[in-house]
C-alpha cells in the first residue's frame, strides 16, 4: 500500500483479489540434517556405544520429564494436608435409658449426622448420609422410613434401601458403652451391610433396659 | 471556532502519535482502522458478507466473549467485599446485598451473566454444529471449543458455592458427590475400595480439601473460580480466536459458486 | 398450576425459560434456513461470499449487539435479585435439592443410573464424543452453510442428544421434579408428603432369576444373564460392521472411526433403553427395572 491516503474507491462491497499467502511461498522441504560430529566408533560394544551427545540428549530429556512428573506429583500431594480440622468422629450420646424403645433419635443428626435407633434388643447407629449422593435423608416417623430429599431414595428403619436410586443400605456406625456408662458412637468406624458387617461387634449394642 | 480548535488539535504531535491515520472515509482508512488497533486487529480487514449476517452467525460466540469480560469486571468488583471463609462468606453476601450501594446490581449482573454465558456457549456450539463449521480445516478449533465449554461449566459451578447459603452448599454437595463414584479414583467407585481409596485420599478430596463440603472447600473453589480457571480459560480463548483467523476466518461455503 | 407459574418465574429459573425459548427459536431458524438451502442449487450463504469491510460493517454489528446485551443484562439485574437463601447448614437438606440448572440433565440421569455412570462415565463420554465429532464425521458436504438433506444422520443424532437428552431433561428436572425428586405434572401441586410406590427389581428378577441367593451372595446365573445382555448389546458393533463392511461409506469410514461412532451411538441408545426400562413397565403394571447387570464391583 502507498503511504499517501488514496481516494480511489469508497465502495466497499467489491470483492478483493485473493492475496497470496505467506506460508505458500515458504518451501516445505526439510532442512538437511547436520552430520553428527562425535559419532562413537562402529566397533564399540554395549552401552558405551552411546556417544557423549546421545548421553546428554537422553539425560537431558530424562531430567526434563523427571522434573515435570515430580512437580505434578508434588502439586497433587500438596492438595492432601497432613492434618484435617474436622469435628471429632467419636462422641458420647447420653445414657442408654434415656432412649425410648422403638424410636429413632434425631438428637445428634444436626451436629454429627447420626441417628441412634433403640430397639427392644439394643442400639444401633445409622449414619445420616444417603448412599446415593450424600444428601441428608429425613426420618419420617409416620411412614416408618428414611426418605432422601435429593433423589427420593427410601430406607427402612434398619437402614436397608427399598426404593429410589440408592445402590446400597445406609451405613451403620460403631456404638458401644463408655466407661462412665454413656453410649459411645464412633462415626469413623463404619459397618456396611453389603459386606456382611452388620453382625460384627460394635455394629449393634445389645442392651435390655 | 470549535471546528478550528479540533483541526488544530488534530495537527498536534500528541494526537498524531495516538491516531496514526486520518478519519477520512476511504478504503485504506477503513483497513487501517482494523490493522492499527490492538483490539480490533483480532479481525481481518475484510470478511465475507455472510459473516455480518446475524441469521447465519447468531452472534453467540461474540456475546459469550462479551459476557466473559462482564464477568471478569463484575467479579473483580465483588472481590472487594467478599472473604472466602465459612465464618464471613455469608455475612459478606448479606452486607453486599443490603448495605453496599450498587452491591446487589453488581452481584446480580455477575450471576445472570454467568447463567447467560452457559446458555450462549451452548447455542454457539449448536450453531457451529448445524452449519458444519467444525469440518476441515476447523476440526481442532472445535476441540478447543469443547474444552472452553467444560471450563465455562466449571467456572459457573465453582462460583455456585461462594455465597455459602443452602442453595450453594447442597448443589455443590450433590455435584461433587459424583466424584466419590469415579471408577478407579473415587472411594465408592468401581474398583475404588479395592485400590485402598478412602474419603480422605480420593479424587473428591482434591476438590473439597476435606471429607465433606466445608471451609477448606470454600477456599479451594474460590481460588479455582477467581484465578485458576479464568487463567486457563483465557489461554484457551486466545488459542480459539487465533485459530479462527488461522483456519481461514469465519466458516462459510467453499468459495466459488461452481462447487454446487 | 399456580405453583407451576411460581416455579417458572423464580429468578433462578429464568435462564431455563430463556434456554427453552431460545433453543426452540434457533432450531426453527436453522430448520427454515436448511430447508431453503436444500430446495435450491446454491445455498444462501454462498450467494453472500463477496467481501465487505470489517470497519464499519462488522464492527458496527458487534457494537450494536454489545449495547443490546448490556442493556438487557442491566435491566435484568435491576429488576431481579440473585437468590440468597439461609446460611449453609449441613444437617438440613432442602427438599428437593437440585444441582445448578445446566447439570440437571445429568442429575435426572442419576435416577436411572448409579452415580459412577451418570456422574462420571457419561459426562466423560459426552466430552470425548463432542471432541471426536470433527474427526469421525467424514462427510465433506455441508461445511459452512445450513443443510439437512446432505447430513441427515449427523444432524438427527446431534439434535437428539442436545434437544432431548440435554435440554428437555434440564427442563424436566427444573419444572417437574419436586420434593423427593418425584415427578409432578405442571398442574399438580408439589406435595412434600407424596409417596411414590417404587419397588425396583433387577431385569433378571423380572423373568424369574433372583439376583441374590438366599445367603445374600450374587447369583451366578443372574450375573451371566446381565453380562450376556450388555455384551450382546455392544456386539451389535461388529455384527453391523460385518454386514455393511463392503459398502462405500464403511470403506471410507474405516474400522477405527466406525468403532468410535458405533460405540458412542449405541451408548446413547442404551441410555434411552435403560430410561425406558425404568419408565415403561409401570405403565404395563409391572415393577420398574433397577439394574440390567449386577456384578460384585459395579451395577449397570
Amino acid at each position: 500500500m502507498a503511504d499517501q491516503p488514496t481516494n480511489e474507491t469508497v465502495h466497499t462491497l467489491t470483492p478483493a483479489p485473493p492475496a497470496a499467502s505467506h506460508a505458500a511461498r515458504i518451501s516445505e522441504t526439510p532442512l538437511p540434517r547436520k552430520p553428527k560430529q562425535d559419532r562413537a566408533p562402529e566397533d564399540d560394544p554395549g552401552i558405551w556405544r552411546m556417544s557423549r551427545r546421545n548421553i546428554l540428549w537422553v539425560g537431558g530429556w530424562l531430567a526434563f520429564f523427571g522434573f515435570i512428573v515430580t512437580s505434578t506429583i508434588g502439586a497433587l500431594r500438596y492438595m492432601f494436608p497432613r492434618v484435617l480440622f474436622e469435628p471429632p468422629t467419636k462422641f458420647k450420646a447420653g445414657r442408654p435409658e434415656d432412649y425410648v424403645v422403638g424410636e429413632v433419635s434425631e438428637k445428634f443428626k444436626d451436629e454429627k449426622r447420626v441417628w441412634i435407633v433403640r430397639e427392644r434388643e439394643g442400639f444401633y447407629a445409622i449414619i445420616a448420609i444417603c448412599t446415593h449422593l450424600g444428601c441428608t435423608p429425613r426420618w419420617l416417623p409416620s411412614d416408618n422410613k428414611f426418605k432422601c430429599p435429593c433423589h427420593g431414595s427410601g430406607f427402612y428403619k434398619t437402614g436397608i434401601n427399598f426404593e429410589g436410586p440408592a445402590p446400597r443400605p445406609l451405613e451403620r456406625a460403631y456404638v458401644g458403652i463408655a466407661d462412665d456408662g454413656q453410649l459411645e458412637i464412633d462415626r469413623s468406624v463404619k459397618f456396611l451391610y453389603e459386606k456382611g458387617e452388620w453382625g460384627k461387634p460394635g455394629s449393634f449394642l445389645e442392651y435390655k433396659g | 471556532m470549535l471546528t478550528q480548535l479540533r483541526d488544530q488539535f488534530r495537527k498536534t504531535e500528541v494526537y498524531k502519535s495516538i491516531f496514526r491515520h486520518s478519519y477520512q472515509d476511504t478504503q485504506r482508512n477503513r483497513a487501517l482502522q482494523i490493522v492499527d488497533n490492538v483490539f480490533l486487529h483480532l479481525h481481518p480487514v475484510r470478511v465475507p458478507r455472510h459473516a455480518t449476517n446475524l441469521g447465519y452467525t447468531w452472534g453467540m460466540g461474540g456475546i459469550t466473549f462479551l459476557l466473559f469480560i462482564v464477568l471478569t469486571i463484575t467479579g473483580v468488583i465483588l472481590m472487594f467485599y467478599y472473604r472466602p471463609t465459612a465464618q464471613y462468606a455469608y455475612e459478606d453476601m448479606k452486607y453486599l446485598m443490603n448495605d453496599v450501594p450498587f452491591g446487589p446490581l453488581i452481584r446480580n449482573m455477575h450471576r445472570w451473566a454467568a447463567h447467560a454465558m452457559v446458555l450462549t456457549v451452548m447455542l454457539h456450539m449448536f450453531r457451529v454444529f448445524l452449519t458444519g463449521s467444525y469440518k476441515p480445516p476447523r476440526q481442532f478449533n472445535w476441540v478447543i471449543g469443547v474444552i472452553l465449554l467444560v471450563l465455562t461449566l466449571l467456572l459457573s459451578f465453582s462460583g455456585y458455592l461462594l455465597p455459602w447459603d443452602q442453595l450453594a452448599i447442597w448443589a455443590v454437595t450433590v455435584g461433587t458427590n459424583m466424584a466419590r463414584a469415579t471408577p478407579l479414583l473415587g472411594h465408592e467407585g468401581p474398583f475404588g475400595p479395592e485400590l485402598g481409596l478412602r474419603p480422605d485420599n480420593d479424587v473428591r478430596f482434591v476438590l473439597l480439601g476435606g471429607t465433606e463440603v466445608g471451609p477448606p472447600t470454600l477456599l479451594r473453589f474460590y481460588v479455582g473460580h477467581c484465578i485458576f480457571l479464568p487463567l486457563i480459560a483465557t489461554i484457551f480463548m486466545i488459542v480459539h480466536f487465533w485459530r479462527v483467523r488461522k483456519d481461514g476466518g469465519i466458516s462459510g461455503p467453499p468459495p466459488g459458486k461452481n462447487n454446487f | 398450576m399456580q405453583q407451576f407459574l411460581e416455579i417458572i418465574s423464580k429468578p433462578d429459573n429464568i435462564p431455563i425459560v430463556l434456554l427453552l425459548v431460545s433453543v426452540i427459536f434457533f432450531t426453527w431458524l436453522a430448520w427454515a434456513k436448511a430447508k431453503k438451502n436444500d430446495s435450491q442449487q446454491i445455498p444462501e450463504e454462498a450467494k453472500m461470499d463477496d467481501k465487505v469491510q470489517v470497519w464499519p460493517y462488522l464492527v458496527r454489528m458487534e457494537f450494536l449487539m454489545s449495547i443490546v446485551v448490556m442493556a438487557v443484562l442491566v435491566v435484568w439485574s435491576v429488576f431481579l435479585d440473585a437468590p440468597l437463601e439461609e446460611p449453609a447448614n449441613r444437617a438440613l437438606t432442602p427438599n428437593p435439592s437440585k444441582a445448578p440448572w445446566y447439570f440437571l440433565g445429568l442429575q435426572e440421569l442419576l435416577v436411572y443410573f448409579d452415580p459412577w455412570i451418570a456422574g462420571v462415565v457419561l459426562p466423560t463420554l459426552i466430552i470425548i464424543g463432542l471432541m471426536a465429532i470433527p474427526y469421525v464425521d467424514i462427510n465433506e458436504k455441508g461445511n459452512g452453510y445450513y443443510t439437512f438433506k446432505e447430513r441427515k444422520f449427523a444432524i438427527l443424532t446431534f439434535c437428539f442428544g442436545f434437544l432431548i437428552l440435554w435440554v428437555a431433561l434440564i427442563v424436566l428436572g427444573t419444572f417437574m421434579r419436586g420434593p423427593g425428586w418425584n415427578f409432578f405434572w405442571p398442574w399438580e401441586k408439589w406435595d412434600p408428603h407424596y409417596v411414590a410406590v417404587l419397588t425396583n427389581v433387577d431385569l433378571s428378577e423380572m423373568i424369574g432369576i433372583p439376583t441374590r441367593l438366599p445367603d445374600n451372595s450374587l447369583n451366578p446365573v443372574a450375573f451371566l444373564f446381565g453380562g450376556v445382555l450388555v455384551f450382546g448389546f455392544y456386539s451389535l458393533i461388529p455384527i453391523y460392521w460385518m454386514m455393511k463392511r463392503k459398502t462405500e461409506i464403511m470403506k471410507k469410514l474405516g474400522p477405527l472411526r466406525y468403532n468410535i461412532v458405533a460405540f458412542l451411538f449405541l451408548t446413547m441408545v442404551g441410555l434411552v433403553i435403560k430410561i425406558l426400562l425404568r419408565l415403561g413397565p409401570p405403565i404395563l403394571g409391572l415393577n420398574p427395572v433397577k439394574y440390567v447387570w449386577v456384578t460384585p464391583w459395579f451395577n449397570i
